[in-house]
């Protein structure tokens, strides 16, 4: 790639980013997804895991975040192309000389870095108004954890948009995959509760190694061994949907341009 | 030089119908259409509604592949080198869809502006001029989901223009406007041909193809019924003469009855506030007035009168009464 085209790509990537912030503000689907739901589910988790120990706070406030961060890469990465086609601007997009993924890459950021208000927001619930002590234990590991973990959760919405170019209908097994998620990746519950078949499962999913590392790393309960894998299992996740988004982007397009599934009828 | 060059293109959709039993139907939207257009040509593209216009667009501005036949942009084939032909082409569809309507027009632009790659420095001065074209200069601040339908099209057309392409795709770009709105549209299009620009245009209006192009490619059902400049389009009604009817109600089975005679050629109707007009295209000119209207027996009739043909009529004759 020349250093002309990565220029320009930024610049696409940077006003993606831009415009997707500017459209969400005025959006409330939006602002309740990532900030009132995960409110409410803080409030719940904080009732019921009352008798955990004593670092259920931030476990409730990491955890609640997680369910907001996912929720809206659920929601609004799968959706925003769905809503480009609806408003009739995914065929301008398309018919640009830009990789529809450049684009897609800056919305999803911008949809990741806004959802971590939601553990903000959470936050700000537990320690401020409930008044439960926080501390970050290994603040430096929860840095880079908190890093990894919005590079692979934008790498993931790229997979996810390259399927909705194709099949609009996907729409309807998003609502089955918000609940299982949170549960399968141990977001407020740690998976050894769950039966253990179910436990490789877990092991594909990235957010189940995001979550392991910023649990750990805000609770201090992680060894640098354990973090390391969590940190690796993100990154591989991250390079297989990236490598693999690209193969599914240009697949995908091409069958919408025979299909004719980039307008709407 | 070619900057369009079309060769038997088709396109066939396939449809599912029904939600129960779901079965496939094909639709063939374009069944096999040649044209060229020269560098520095406003073309036009005229049809009814359903003839075939935006699948031909589409194909062309790469978001739709051909069933079959090729279709290439400055040399370039829109099924395999569309990388090549995107950063040189700009569309537009008619209506008010494709803008973000939650942002600005300013917004909107550039945005566009970093798509299509405009250096940013030459993007700022670009989109100032292109307001100016398209008289949106003053309101560039507000949302989108403010402005009326003329200034959402007229935005589109900035939109479409704002890396200067050399070939430009305008479907329908006035449906839908009123008279004024239109009439301002159609006159930034004029302008946009002082720069050199080559334009395919569609519209199902004939006196639109008529102010515009110079040539016209008249599609009906998906294949062209005629193409040429607009005067010799006339010319193919010239031996004909045009008779008026005002009349208050007809049946439908009256038409089929009147385009049986031999005397007449063509029958269009026009519906007008309280009454409608029937056109009878006739080569026996006001002769055929009496037999006419022995015709429309049992039918309340107004005023009759008899005029020449316009490009109008020698639309009609190409697709049928059906405008
Ligand atoms: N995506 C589609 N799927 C099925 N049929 C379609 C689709 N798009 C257009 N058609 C059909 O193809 C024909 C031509 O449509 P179109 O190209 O939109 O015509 P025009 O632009 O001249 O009005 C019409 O019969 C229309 O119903
Ligand atoms: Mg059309």
């Amino acid at each position: 790639m020349s250093w002309q085209k990565i220029r320009s790509y930024t610049r696409v990537v940077a006003l993606s980013f831009e415009m997707a912030l500017r459209q969400n503000v005025a959006d409330a689907f939006i602002l309740f997804t990532i900030i009132v739901q995960p409110l409410i589910i803080t409030i719940l988790a904080l009732l019921m895991l009352r008798d955990q120990g004593e670092n259920y706070a931030i476990f409730v406030v990491i955890g609640s975040g997680m369910t907001g961060l996912w929720s809206s890469m659920l929601f609004i990465s799968g959706n925003s192309i769905n809503l480009e086609r609806w408003t009739g601007t995914l065929e301008s997009l398309v018919g640009s000389p830009t990789p529809i993924q450049v684009v897609v890459f800056g919305k999803s950021l911008a949809n990741v870095l806004q959802s971590l208000f939601s553990m903000l927001g959470s936050y700000i619930l537990v320690s401020l108004i409930f008044g439960f002590p926080i501390k970050i234990l290994q603040p430096g590991l929860f840095i880079i954890a908190v890093i990894f973990t919005i590079i692979s959760f934008v790498c993931f919405g790229l997979i996810m948009a390259s399927l909705f170019v194709v099949n609009p209908d996907l729409q309807r097994w998003q609502n089955g995959l918000e609940f299982p998620i949170y549960i399968l990746c141990g977001f407020l519950f740690p998976i050894a509760i769950l039966p253990s078949w179910t436990t490789p499962l877990s092991y594909l999913l990235a957010p189940y190694w995001a979550a392991q590392a910023l649990h750990g790393s805000s609770n201090g309960s992680m060894t640098i061994g354990d973090l390391s894998l969590a940190l690796g299992m993100m990154a591989f996740f991250s390079f297989t949907y990236l490598a693999l988004s690209g193969r599914l982007f240009r697949v995908m397009l091409r069958k919408a341009r025979v299909d004719a599934t980039l307008g709407m009828q | 030089m070619n900057m369009i060059e079309i060769n038997n293109l088709r396109r066939v959709y396939k449809a599912t119908i029904g939600t129960l039993r779901r079965k496939t139907k094909e639709v063939v939207a374009v069944d096999d259409i040649s044209f060229n257009v020269s560098a520095g040509e406003l073309f036009g593209l005229l049809g009814p509604n359903g003839a075939g216009k935006t699948t031909v667009v589409k194909m062309l501005t790469t978001l739709l592949i051909p069933t079959s036949g090729t279709a290439r942009i400055m040399g370039a084939d829109v099924e395999k080198e569309a990388e090549k032909i995107r950063p040189k082409i700009g569309f537009i569809f008619g209506g008010e869809r494709g803008l973000y309507w939650r942002l600005s027009a300013q917004d909107n632009l550039r945005y566009f502006a970093s798509l299509y790659h405009v250096d940013p420095n030459v993007s700022k001065k670009r989109i100032e001029y292109l307001l100016e074209l398209v008289g949106l200069e003053d309101r560039s601040k507000e949302k989108v989901e403010g402005y009326s339908r003329g200034m959402k099209q007229r935005l589109h057309i900035a939109r479409a223009l704002i890396h200067d392409p050399e070939v430009l795709f305008l479907d329908e770009p006035t449906i839908g406007l009123d008279p004024v709105g239109a009439r301002k549209l159609r006159e930034v299009i004029r302008n946009l041909q002082s720069e050199q620009k080559t334009i395919l245009l569609t519209t199902h209006y004939m006196f639109e193809a008529d102010a515009l192009c110079q040539r016209i490619a008249v599609i009906d059902h998906g294949n062209i019924v005629a193409l040429d400049t607009p005067e010799a389009l006339k010319k193919l009604v010239k031996d004909l003469s045009v008779i008026e009817v005002e009349v208050f109600g007809v049946p439908e089975e009256l038409f089929g009855r009147l385009r049986e005679q031999p005397f007449v050629d063509n029958v269009a109707v026009e519906n007008r506030e309280q009454t409608q007009v029937l056109m009878v295209q006739t080569p026996r000119g006001s002769e055929a007035v009496p037999d006419l209207i022995a015709l429309l027996d049992g039918v309340r009739i107004g005023k009759v009168t008899s005029r020449e043909p316009t490009l109008e009529d020698a639309y009609v004759r190409l697709v049928g009464g059906e405008t």
